[in-house]
């Protein structure tokens, strides 16, 4: 285990909201005040910056970056929160929602301070009741103590944050798709340019968060930049970051560790209390079902964005989803199939099609009516909807497949010779 | 006219939070889908006209998410997560147990998806209606079968 001090979920196992009196007395909102009272706007983005703060959504980008493309002409600028999370493995920014709103919120309010925002939208999907209804209770204590609303803390910055909550779409978890969310429109992804940070929200400037990016910034503006370059592995991979860790573990769970202090192996056996029935892995997911599987000869790849696609993969929002030696590869690779062919919004032809058309030959492969060719159908498929669509989605639909079908390529022949899965039913 | 006093004055007050009228649309839809449990043609007719929008940009939000329902369903929807991470948790056996168990409900409905609600460190799970129910293996799978067929 790796002595480490929580900086976003101090109180592991906790279900309850930490209430504001309780935030405050653990120096909550206290990068707030300093923000407003000895900082510009241009201060906080060069700390954010500094600190290299990446993207916890999964894309990694630069947050400091991001924020100083915003426009520093007057006018409407919005800042859009993404707290759709949706990607299959991934329930860690629930947790920061349920339980540490005030965290969220502080960050939201300095990232609205740091581009000249007056309004924030928290894009939170609709399955999230009680992580909304937590949000919406924690903005109206904060609203009434004066920390966020009109004048907040007695100056003459307004932070208006406003719960917009789905209604059921992983499309809206795409940042153009959230945006036409919250307009009112189909979520389906805008052609860019013209990029969110020029022509965004409401055609005005906009900055789109993750949840737990945002819950980095406090502690970032509080303890400073080079506090925050003492965790993890600078220059490109700091901070701390929660692994969202499930499927075959004893004990999954969220696990904030330090960027790039455990491998996948030490993450599933010191964290995770080892595989279930003390299996061997087959393979894990780092980054949902989005981004290509390592094998069980990459378990000692450390976890930080630059190690994980140093090995093939993403580290993207950190969802690990581990697979034991009874998984069937085949019956796994389907079923994330079956998510995207689900999830695809339908804008782009070669992604509404090919999913289904994907999904109809893994299934068939899996029950043992596979035909020898599926296997380089299924590839030249795939290379016919991957960087042929409008957003990420397409390109997240085929890596179950392309990486399955290179790495298992035995198991998936096993399946058309033999005509049946080797696999019990689930 | 289908809509309540109440739900329009909800409506109302949802198309002045936001600085242009069409974004309270899909949150009216919310509203309104209240009423009756789901969204007929002239509920969501009717919601357009207090949102403001025409009738064709209410249809298009209604059809689009998997929460809004535009044909009636049941009483009580018990939504299975049966992606990966749930999968390998005894998901597809929690489904087969509700519907053996609850196979002569009339009002109540096993539906099976392939979408994830966050609750993989917990699973299996299901959500009943807007609730929760997680760590769904031995006794919590009971409690939940005891909890829908009482009464």
């Amino acid at each position: 285990m790796v002595e480490y001090q929580r900086v976003l979920l101090p109180h592991p196992g906790r279900t309850e909201p930490v209430g504001l009196d309780e935030y405050r007395s653990e120096d909550g909102y206290s990068g707030w005040k300093k923000s407003l009272t000895t900082m510009t706007p241009d201060q906080v983005i060069e700390e954010v910056k500094a600190a290299g703060l990446r993207g916890r959504g999964g894309a990694g980008f630069p947050t400091g970056n991001k924020w100083s493309f915003i426009p520093k002409a007057p006018g409407a600028k919005y800042v859009a929160v993404n707290a759709d999370e949706s990607e299959p493995g991934t329930f860690k920014d629930r947790e920061l929602m349920e339980v540490e709103p005030h965290r969220v919120l502080e960050g939201i309010a300095l990232c609205c301070y740091a581009i000249g925002a007056e309004t924030a939208f928290i894009y939170i999907r609709g399955e999230y009741v009680c992580a909304a209804d937590r949000l919406e209770a924690a903005i109206a204590e904060a609203e009434a103590a004066g920390v966020l609303g009109a004048g907040c803390l007695g100056t003459s910055i307004n932070v208006r944050i406003i719960v917009f909550r789905g209604a059921g779409a992983y499309i809206c978890g795409e940042e153009t798709a959230l945006l036409e969310s919250l307009e009112g429109r189909r979520p389906m992804p805008r052609s860019r340019p013209p990029f969110p940070a020029v022509e965004g929200l409401y055609r005005r400037p906009t900055v789109i968060n993750n949840v737990e990016t945002l819950a980095n910034v406090p502690g970032i503006i509080d303890r400073g930049s080079a506090w925050y370059n003492g965790i993890g592995n600078p220059p490109r991979n700091t901070g701390p970051k929660i692994f969202c860790l499930s499927g075959r573990v004893n004990r999954p769970g969220n696990y904030e560790l330090p960027l790039g202090a455990v491998t996948v192996r030490e993450l599933i056996d010191s964290y995770g209390g080892g595989v279930i029935g003390g299996k061997a892995v087959k393979g894990v997911l780092t980054a949902g079902v989005s981004a290509p599987i390592l094998t069980a000869d990459k378990l000692d790849t450390k976890l930080d964005y630059d190690s994980v696609q140093a090995a093939g993969s993403m580290l993207g929002s950190a969802s690990l989803i581990v697979l034991d030696e009874d998984t069937c590869i085949v019956r796994a690779a389907a079923l994330m199939e079956e998510f995207f062919r689900h999830e695809s919004c339908g804008k782009c032809t070669p992604c509404r099609e090919g999913t289904s058309w994907l999904l109809k030959i893994l299934k068939r492969i899996e029950a043992g009516r596979g035909v020898p060719g599926d296997l380089d159908l299924l590839l030249s498929l795939s290379g016919e909807i991957s960087g042929k669509v409008l957003c990420a989605l397409g390109d997240f639909a085929t890596s179950p497949v392309v990486a399955t079908v290179k790495q298992y390529r035995e198991e998936y022949e096993q399946h058309i010779n033999d005509g049946r899965c080797p696999y019990p039913a689930w | 006219m289908s809509l309540s006093g109440r739900t329009r004055d909800e409506i109302q007050a949802l198309v002045a939070r936001f600085p242009e009228r069409r974004s309270a649309l899909l949150p009216a839809l919310k509203v309104a889908q209240r009423e009756q449990g789901w969204l007929p043609p002239e509920t969501i007719a009717e919601t357009a006209d207090v949102v403001g929008v025409p009738h064709s940009a209410a249809l298009e939000i209604a059809e689009f998410y998997t929460m809004l329902h535009t044909e009636p369903g049941p009483t009580t929807r018990v939504v299975v997560c049966a992606q990966l991470p749930c999968a390998l948790r005894g998901a597809e056996q929690l489904i087969r147990e509700l519907r053996s168990e609850l196979h002569d409900r009339d009002t109540i409905e096993v539906e099976r998806t392939s979408e994830c609600f966050g609750a993989c460190h917990r699973a299996p799970m299901a959500r009943v209606d807007d609730l929760y129910y997680e760590n769904l293996d031995g006794e919590g799978r009971k409690a939940l079968i005891a909890e829908l067929t009482r009464g």
